[in-house]
């Protein structure tokens, strides 16, 4: 009994080394989704944050893309949004707030694909938005490239993945939009 | 009397149910369904509902009246090991990963030439019918597509109001349960 508590502690022991380890000397990879998470919790918001409180997270979010960064958003159901630098995201971000109470971004599924050099990565990623006390969620797959200025990764370019390769019929009857997302729930 | 109090309850069961029911030692019973529990847990969280069946939950109304918004479902993750989606399946269709999927119903097949006329589906030029459609809509229409090797068509039965597209066989994750 004693040898087998003493192999559990010993166990216990090499997890939290390995863990220590990961967490004091991250992987580029995960440098860059805890990154893009960052960017997820700076973009969201609740009624609760004050105008300045407000203001200073969109100014944070701002700065997580590189000052000519490229925006290119279409989500089904949604007007599609083109951004060009900085401050249009940060315009953007700030005008978001003043129209909706609340907002949750999160970025799951992050594949992340470092180049060779280190100096550029490439994460595809599904984007969810969702409006605290709606039902309604919004989904959508992005691929989001990013760049090392001055050791910090940042956002140089967003564009939209079609997951359905829609096709574009010239004269079409109907124009087909929303969607049936399923969300895993564990 | 105290004793009297505390035996009262386990004379009323006989000694071999009680050995049943907790065993000669309670409290190492106790521990024993603990760890059970926690073991039985781990299983189906972090192996039965990660690379067997994931459950999930339906949003929106694109699969309407087939499957309701916000119904409980589960994804087949084992389905097409052996065999290949097959049209009329509904199928689950990653984004980036499994976290958020697409629910739609498998259409088209690989190297197939799709279409639809007045919401009527055709397959090679040929009409097929779908009896999983509760009504007929007029929408969608689709001028002939070609299917690529690894491609298939998918819809919403609620063809009113669903996306619809090819995706490479890749992005099914699943076929849908119930």
């Amino acid at each position: 009994m004693k040898r087998i508590a003493q192999i559990l502690v010993l166990a216990a022991i090499v997890v939290a080394a390995c863990w220590f380890w990961t967490v004091l000397f991250p992987t580029p990879e995960a440098v860059v989704r805890n990154r893009l998470h960052s960017l997820a919790k700076n973009l969201s918001f609740n009624s609760q944050s004050g105008m300045i409180s407000q203001a200073l997270a969109a100014q944070k979010a701002a700065d997580y893309f590189t000052p000519d960064v490229d925006v290119d958003v279409n989500v089904a159901g949604y007007d599609p949004l083109t951004l060009h630098g900085r401050d249009e995201v940060q315009q953007i971000a700030m005008a978001a707030r003043s129209r909706l109470s609340s907002l949750k971004i999160e970025f799951l599924d992050m594949n992340v694909t470092i180049d060779p050099g280190g100096q550029t990565a490439k994460v595809n990623l599904t984007g969810k938005a969702t409006i605290p006390g709606q039902r309604d969620i919004s989904a959508q797959e992005f691929n989001f490239l990013l760049k090392k200025v001055d050791g910090k990764w940042q956002v140089y370019k967003v564009e939209t993945v079609k997951t359905l390769s829609e096709e574009k019929v010239p004269g079409a009857r109907r124009q087909l939009s929303g969607k049936n997302t399923m969300v895993v729930t564990t | 009397m105290n004793n009297m109090e505390t035996e009262a309850p386990a004379a009323r069961f006989p000694a071999w149910l009680r050995i049943a029911l907790v065993g000669r030692n309670p409290k190492r019973t106790l521990l024993r369904a603990a760890v059970l529990a926690v073991l039985c847990f781990c299983f189906f969280k972090f192996f039965v509902f990660k690379f067997i069946v994931l459950p999930v939950r339906v949003e929106g109304n694109s699969m309407f009246p087939t499957y309701h918004d916000r119904g409980i479902n589960f994804v087949n993750r084992l389905a097409y090991r052996h065999t290949d989606p097959q049209r009329g399946d509904v199928v689950g269709i990653r984004m980036a990963g499994p976290s958020v999927m697409l629910m739609k119903r498998i259409v088209g097949l690989p190297g197939e030439t799709i279409a639809f006329e007045d919401g009527r589906l055709l397959i090679n030029g040929q009409a097929i019918d779908e009896p999983y459609l509760h009504h007929h809509s007029p929408a969608p229409y689709l001028d002939p597509v070609t299917l690529g090797p690894n491609e298939y068509y998918v819809i919403g039965d609620n063809r009113m109001n669903s996306d619809r597209g090819r995706i490479d066989r890749d992005r099914i994750i699943g076929k849908i349960v119930l």
